[in-house]
């Protein structure tokens, strides 16, 4: 049997190459996703491996619990370091001054501030050689004094700073400029995978990051043959127990490769989610190359039936042939995958966020996902036809026609999709009328979409027949040639579905998350203009650190600023709850914060008296004129409050609006402003503005100003990952279907060469029966776009719905640029598709119709 | 020898031969393989007569009617239908002419399956783009019995009715010559016996031209004229045939062929 299985896989070599490519896609987009993320992370493992090499024991600072008094000053100073190297099996002790810095391009921009944990700062502590091994100088000399500092390279490169330059950078607070005076080099993963590094001399470090002659950390060199762990118990004898402690070189590497590869995980994501679909669709392509194969071959298993061979036989034929079939298109696909995954880090990588270079990693993961992925989907998606071929009566060796599905069959087809359909729309349904989007109700959501999903490819098959007569009505404009693809479409009804599932699943993902995307986008950007009536915000990066209180005064005097209102932001506890409070001037507020009260006015907000979100106003049972107890900021006593007002929810004001005052007073970081809203003439937004504002803030990197589409992209910054998520899905759905397509006409021409002779020998031209092939695969092809986009618009209503409780400005908007995309794309894919089966069809001899069979 | 009667829904303009054939050859690949499967053929079939082509198996008949039919090249030699020398004409003129000037009846009724008994009969019209001529479709319809069985699919319909349909399709366009390839080989003697009665009378009363490859003595009795083919060579011509005298003819062959 074995022999027959092979003689039937090489039998047709197009059936084959077309098989093994569905397989192979699908495979190859698992492994590569899957070889990327292990060698990303392994290089990150190494990355991190290498920042610590040598270095045996790192000796920290332990901090006293916060509240528990005043501050000791650190424990880790040069007397510390002496006693560290005395100590046994110590090579050396090498402190450092390590902490965070944000700098400001030579644009004037900040400076890869995206990721604020990869913006590094250390002390330049040269050794006994003068030179500090961390960071070898490549130009210029080390920084010395308060004035200087030295970046690494790569911050150099991205910043476009020479030596001599002066640079703008921040570490909490102040802006500092320095003079660049070296350019070192550095191995620190964080720095080289996209942060910045910037070196102070020894004295400025310590100054910002610990206190006068302290360090934030001291390295500690083993002697070979050290035992690690050990020589920690030894270091640890020497701490001050309180304030002080060793931790090994091996178990920081662990933790920060750990770190970063969770902090860059999202990368993996995308791939995967890709990879997934890809899978899922792919296995359509291959269930049903699989099931013409078969279906095509019926008289031939007839005939091994009739000479008896027994029904396992054949099911066991079949099987064999896939997994003859699996493990070539898996090992191809494997070989892709390889492929993928050394070029996404090229793809993902961008200047701002580059990824750590590493070879290619192949774990047995990769390997045993390819064999699970292509041979056991393969096998998988012969068995159900292979039951169906060994069913096959012997006597069918002796019929030619088909015979079509039965009414039993349909019939069973018809109820179980339609239960699925109420199934999964009920669910749907249902929860429109749904308040929240809690967890639960978008789970619901999820599976209502999955059952719809499933309904719809089961459906397929009985909805193919309305739909492409009602298609055929357009295609019959083309006359005969329209009319007979039109026929031929609905020839076999099971495998045109079959045929554009792979079109149904992607069109409506596609249209579904368009729709939804598109209709977030608009809501967010309602929401932002709903709430805010300034210009431009000034707000500090991370909102953990304040403006220089001059900032407000400035930006007010700046060129074409009308009005400049500073908010204090700080948390206010009430009711159990710890809520966002923004303080504000009431006088100043009126022009740059749009607020809709309920009921009370801002009118009387002043000390002592607060307004509520609608939403605290209702959690908290309480509405104007009422009293509430809250405590602001670092306050430790609750006081009474009184409610002068209750406003919709808006996201510029926030939960609880305060007096300026009192937040100031009581906040955080006390007597501070942490945004500034702008207001400027005639409500003009122009870079001009944006520099002298980021001028009056004193050009800080750590501030940042937006204007008002700026901020609404932020909001809509996930909505970036899902137009990539849409196109990437859209790109998949259209391969696949493309090469399902492909397949399944290249069949149906195979199965039709005398009907094709016929046609040729009464009169019709090659151009006729290439428009033949392309109108029947543009049916095909229209068919399964429209059922996606009708179900990936229904969903998308649905999910809408259920976000419509969530967000309150959400309204279904249909983008209508990228619907007709997706249907240009689908019909295109259709007219691709049929290229070569058509040119095939076109070229077949009239002859063929006289042939003997 | 019948005269053939003039008829007022005649297509074309008559040249007295509806297609021949002079010096025509066909030669299939070269060297050690070379098979000779048209020898120098030259044959005229006249307008109105009803001919069939016979010979024993692999004589060359089959080829013989797909060279003269437009469906295959020739290697050397010429065909005309009407006054149209075919080896002029490319792929396209080639296909328009068929569409237009011939018919087809095929041993396997070849009718395609998604489309009505009707719109068989049409599809060369509708290939054209034209609309059938309605009198000269009901009058063909009711002549091969199909009236009442217009909108079945040829799934629905038995052998003799599908050869009917193809019999109903090959008049419709009433194109200058019918060829037929064995029209009978697949059907059992009854209907095989009403379809060469409806290929007779549409000579007789529509004036058409058919030309019929077979191997059936009985088939070509209903013949006006049958010629004999060996080994790609034109061999004989009996007018007036009866099964009995064609039959002998064929036994006669046959011992040739064997023995040659």
């Amino acid at each position: 049997m074995l022999r027959t299985a092979l003689r039937n896989v090489l039998a047709n070599k197009a059936r084959l190459v077309m098989t093994v490519l569905a397989v192979c896609l699908g495979v190859a987009f698992v492994c590569g996703t899957l070889v990327f993320a292990e060698s990303s992370a392994a290089a990150y493992r190494a990355a991190a491996s290498k920042d610590f090499a040598g270095i045996a024991v790192t000796v920290t600072p332990k901090y006293a619990p916060p509240g528990a008094g005043e501050e000791a000053p650190g424990a880790l100073d040069d007397a510390l370091v002496g006693k560290l190297a005395e100590v046994p099996g110590v090579a050396a002790a090498r402190p450092a001054a390590d902490g965070s810095a944000t700098l400001n391009g030579a644009d004037g921009r900040p400076l890869r501030a995206g990721r604020a944990w990869s913006n590094l700062a250390a002390a330049y502590l040269p050794g006994e050689d003068g030179n500090d091994s961390r960071h070898p100088l490549v130009e210029g000399r080390a920084p010395r004094g308060g004035g200087e500092l030295a970046v690494d390279s790569g911050t150099a490169a991205a910043g476009g700073f020479e030596i001599g330059d002066m640079v703008t950078l921040a570490t909490d607070g102040p802006v500092l400029k320095k003079r660049l005076v070296g350019i070192v080099k550095t191995e620190d993963s964080r720095v080289t995978a996209g942060g910045t590094l910037a070196v102070f001399d020894k004295a400025t470090a310590q100054a910002l990051y610990a206190s006068p002659g302290r360090y934030t950390s001291i390295d500690v060199s083993a002697e070979p043959g050290t035992d690690e762990v050990e020589l920690a118990g030894r270091i640890s004898a020497l701490l001050p127990a309180d304030r002080a402690e060793a931790v090994t070189g091996a178990a920081q590497a662990t933790q920060q490769a750990t770190y970063t590869d969770t902090l860059t995980r999202g990368h993996q994501k995308m791939p995967m989610l890709f990879a997934g679909v890809s899978l899922f669709i792919g296995s359509f392509l291959i269930v049903n190359t699989f099931t013409m194969v078969v279906s095509r071959r019926t008289r031939e298993i007839a005939l091994l039936r009739a000479i008896g061979a027994s029904r396992r036989q054949v099911v066991r034929c079949v099987l064999w042939e896939a997994v003859l079939l699996g493990l070539v298109a898996s090992a191809a696909g494997f070989a892709l995958g390889l492929g993928i995954a050394s070029v996404l880090p090229g793809l993902l990588s961008t200047p701002q966020d580059a990824l750590p270079d590493g070879p290619l990693v192949i774990g047995p993961l990769p390997v045993v996902a390819a064999l699970g992925v292509g041979v056991g989907i393969t096998v998988l998606a012969a068995w159900l036809p292979s039951r169906k071929a060994a069913k096959v009566a012997p006597i069918e060796a002796l019929r030619t026609s088909e015979q079509p599905p039965t009414a039993t069959a349909s019939r069973v087809r018809g109820v179980v999709g339609l239960l699925l359909l109420l199934a999964g729309g009920g669910l749907l349904v249902s929860l429109t009328g749904a308040k929240d989007a809690s967890e639960e109700n978008l789970q619901n959501a999820m599976s209502g979409c999955a059952l719809l999903v499933v309904a719809m490819i089961v459906l397929a098959p009985l909805l193919a027949v309305p739909v492409i007569r009602l298609t055929g009505r357009l295609t019959g404009r083309f006359g005969i040639t329209g009319h007979l693809a039109r026929e031929n479409a609905l020839r076999d009804p099971r495998r045109t579905a079959a045929t554009a599932s792979a079109l149904i699943v992607s069109t409506a993902l596609v249209a579904g998350l368009a729709v939804i995307g598109n209709s977030t986008g608009q809501a967010l950007d309602r929401q932002a203009a709903a709430g805010l009536g300034a210009d431009y915000v000034i707000g500090s990066r991370g909102g953990m650190t304040a403006i220089d209180p001059g900032t407000e005064k400035r930006v007010a005097g700046t060129p074409g600023v009308k009005t400049a209102a500073g908010i204090a932001d700080s948390t206010v506890f009430t009711g159990g709850g710890v809520r966002r409070i923004a303080g504000i001037d009431p006088a100043a507020v009126g022009d740059v914060m749009r607020l809709d009260f309920v009921s009370g006015s801002l009118k009387d907000l002043g000390p002592g008296r607060i307004a509520l979100s609608a939403t605290v106003a209702r959690e908290q049972g309480v509405s104007a004129g009422g009293q509430v107890k809250a405590r602001i900021g670092r306050n430790q006593e609750f006081t009474r409050y009184t409610v002068v007002g209750v406003y919709e929810d808006n996201p510029t004001a926030g939960e609880v609006l305060g007096s300026r005052a009192d937040v100031r007073r009581d906040g955080f970081l006390p007597d501070s402003v942490q945004r500034i809203l702008v207001r400027t003439d005639g409500a003009a937004v122009s870079k001009t503005t944006e520099d002298g504002l980021r001028a009056a803030a004193g050009n800080s990197p750590l501030v940042q100003v937006k204007d008002r589409q700026a901020l609404v992209d932020e909001a809509a910054g996930s909505l970036a990952d899902l137009l990539t998520l849409m196109y990437g899905l859209l790109a998949i759905g259209t391969v696949i279907s493309l090469l399902g397509i492909v397949n399944t006409l290249a069949m149906s021409v195979a199965d039709r060469t005398r009907e094709i002779g016929v046609l040729r020998a009464v009169g019709m031209d090659r151009a006729g029966i290439r428009r033949m092939i392309r109108l029947e695969s543009v049916t095909v092809a229209a068919f399964g776009t429209l059922l996606g986009l009708t179900g990936g618009l229904f969903g998308a209503w649905a999910v809408g719905s259920l976000t419509n409780g969530a967000m309150k400005e959400y309204s279904l908007a249909l983008p209508w640029g990228t619907l007709l995309l997706v249907c240009l794309v689908s019909l295109t894919t259709g007219v691709l598709a049929a290229a070569v089966p058509a040119r095939r069809a076109a070229s077949l001899s009239p002859l063929e119709a006289v042939a003997e069979r | 020898m019948t005269a053939a009667p003039f008829d007022a829904l005649a297509p074309h303009p008559t040249t007295g031969f509806a297609a021949a054939t002079s010096e025509l050859s066909k030669v299939y690949g070269s060297g050690d393989t070379r098979v000779v499967a048209l020898d120098r053929v030259s044959i005229a079939f006249r307008e109105g007569e009803f001919t069939a082509i016979m010979g024993p198996s692999g004589c060359g008949k089959s080829t013989l009617m797909h060279c003269a039919a437009g469906l295959d090249s020739v290697s050397s030699g010429s065909v005309r239908i009407g006054t149209t020398e075919l080896s002029t004409l490319g792929d396209r003129q080639l296909t328009e002419l068929r569409r237009d000037r011939i018919g087809f009846i095929f041993q396997a009724f070849n009718l395609l399956p998604t489309l009505t008994a009707l719109e068989n009969i049409t599809l060369p019209l509708s290939i054209a783009g034209r609309r059938p001529d309605q009198q000269w479709l009901e009058r063909v319809v009711s002549m091969v019995g199909l009236s009442r069985r217009l909108g079945h699919r040829p799934g629905q319909l038995s052998g003799g009715q599908q050869q009917r349909v193809a019999v109903a399709r090959a008049l419709a366009s009433r194109p200058s010559i019918i060829f037929g390839d064995e029209p009978t080989g697949n059907l059992d003697s009854r209907a095989g016996a009403e379809v060469l009665g409806f290929l007779r009378d549409s000579v007789r009363e529509l004036g058409q031209t058919v030309v019929m490859v077979t191997h059936d003595p009985v088939a070509a009795g209903y013949a006006d004229r049958v010629v004999f083919l060996s080994d790609g060579r034109l061999v004989d011509e009996m007018a007036h045939p009866t099964p009995e005298r064609v039959l002998d003819r064929m036994k006669a062959l046959d011992t040739h062929s064997r023995t040659s």
